[in-house]
């Protein structure tokens, strides 16, 4: 009979997490790293402006702009929606897709928004808008990830182990994100 | 092994069929059972200040970074209101926009000194890619709009 061993139990937890959580490692890894340029872009849709220009449109009542808008851009299908921010614009929705005409000028703004395929979905995950079950299971993944961290560190037994180069590595690991918080709360 | 996988396969499809058209609730459930009218809230903010509130329209903006506001059509021409949570709370994908949507919160009116219209505004300039004129700022405003707590949108 095998004698029971905590280092054994350890490693095969630490293998069957590991396999269960990869999906969503992925996922938060790939979504951490597009919503933390988020100043930069946006890492969930692609939008597109283009410009055209139609007549001015003198009318003012609403039916009778929306109509000449449509007429003159050309659209046969009902938009969405129709609004008038003010009484120079005029905005038709449609499924991603905003017609803004400027009424005066006749300068029309056509804008597309379409979402980034995977990626929105993953940042979705990430940043739990969902709510509801998803933050439960993102509880445990976040539970998990503790366990993989700390169950790592107790795989590997001699020089490359924990009491060997390992504590070094932990060491460096520790002093980057704590050095950081120090160096941006008091020294900068 | 495999068929439970299968199964919770189909169960997954199911659920986002289910779910593909209709309605889509974001945030905390609707329990305001009447509806007011936004042109109502706009012509007497003071009366709706603190109050919770259902309203409905057209959503004719998104935030374009965060997701952390719409802008409501009013029932009224020439007039909007923005109902804003707070960062995290609720996302609101983009596409959104041209949707109609019935949504809750507590109206909130405070007063925006020069300086912080100057920031936001240079910030929703830099957001749509234009620029802000500091100028337009003549003096502190006051800021009628919604703090949302829960929002239902039909999504086709």
């Amino acid at each position: 009979m095998k004698q029971f061993s905590w280092r054994r139990l350890n490693i095969v937890l630490h293998r069957d997490i590991g396999y269960l959580t990869v999906a969503m490692l992925i996922i938060y890894g790939v979504s951490g790293l597009a919503v933390n340029h988020i100043e930069d872009w946006n890492p969930n849709f692609i939008r597109e402006k283009r410009f055209e220009q139609i007549e001015p449109i003198t009318a003012t009542e609403r039916d009778t702009v929306k109509a000449e808008a449509m007429r003159q851009l050309g659209l046969t299908e009902e938009p969405r929606n129709f609004f008038r921010p003010d009484p120079e614009t005029a905005q038709l929705f449609y499924e991603n897709l905003t017609y803004s005409v400027d009424l005066p000028t006749g300068n029309v703004m056509i804008e597309t928004t379409q979402r980034r395929m995977v990626l929105f979905e993953m940042n979705q995950l990430h940043l739990n808008a969902p709510k509801g079950v998803w933050t439960f299971i993102a509880d445990l993944f976040a539970v998990s990830l503790i366990f993989m961290g700390i169950s790592g560190m107790f795989i590997l037994k001699g020089k490359t182990g924990l009491a060997g180069r390992g504590k070094w590595f932990v060491l460096i690991g520790t002093v980057i994100p704590v050095g950081y918080w120090i160096w941006y709360q008091y020294l900068q | 092994m495999k068929r439970s996988l299968f199964v919770l396969l189909i169960a997954l499809l199911v659920t986002v069929a289910a779910q593909a058209g209709g309605k889509k609730n974001y945030g905390k459930e609707l329990t305001v059972k009447e509806t007011s009218k936004i042109s109502d809230i706009i012509a007497a903010p003071e009366k709706f200040n603190g109050k919770r509130v259902k309203v409905k329209g057209p959503i004719v903006d998104v935030c374009k970074e965060r997701g952390c506001w719409i802008k409501l059509g009013s029932d009224k021409e020439f007039e909007s209101i923005r109902f804003k949570v707070d960062d995290g709370v609720i996302v609101f994908p983009l596409d959104l926009k041209g949707s109609n949507a019935v949504a809750e919160g507590v109206v909130s009116v405070r007063t925006v000194s020069v300086e912080d219209q100057i920031k936001s505004g240079k910030k929703m300039a830099a957001e749509e890619g234009t620029t802000f004129d500091e100028k337009s700022v003549t003096g502190p405003k006051t800021i009628l709009q919604i703090k949302g707590e829960g929002a239902q949108v039909e999504t086709k």
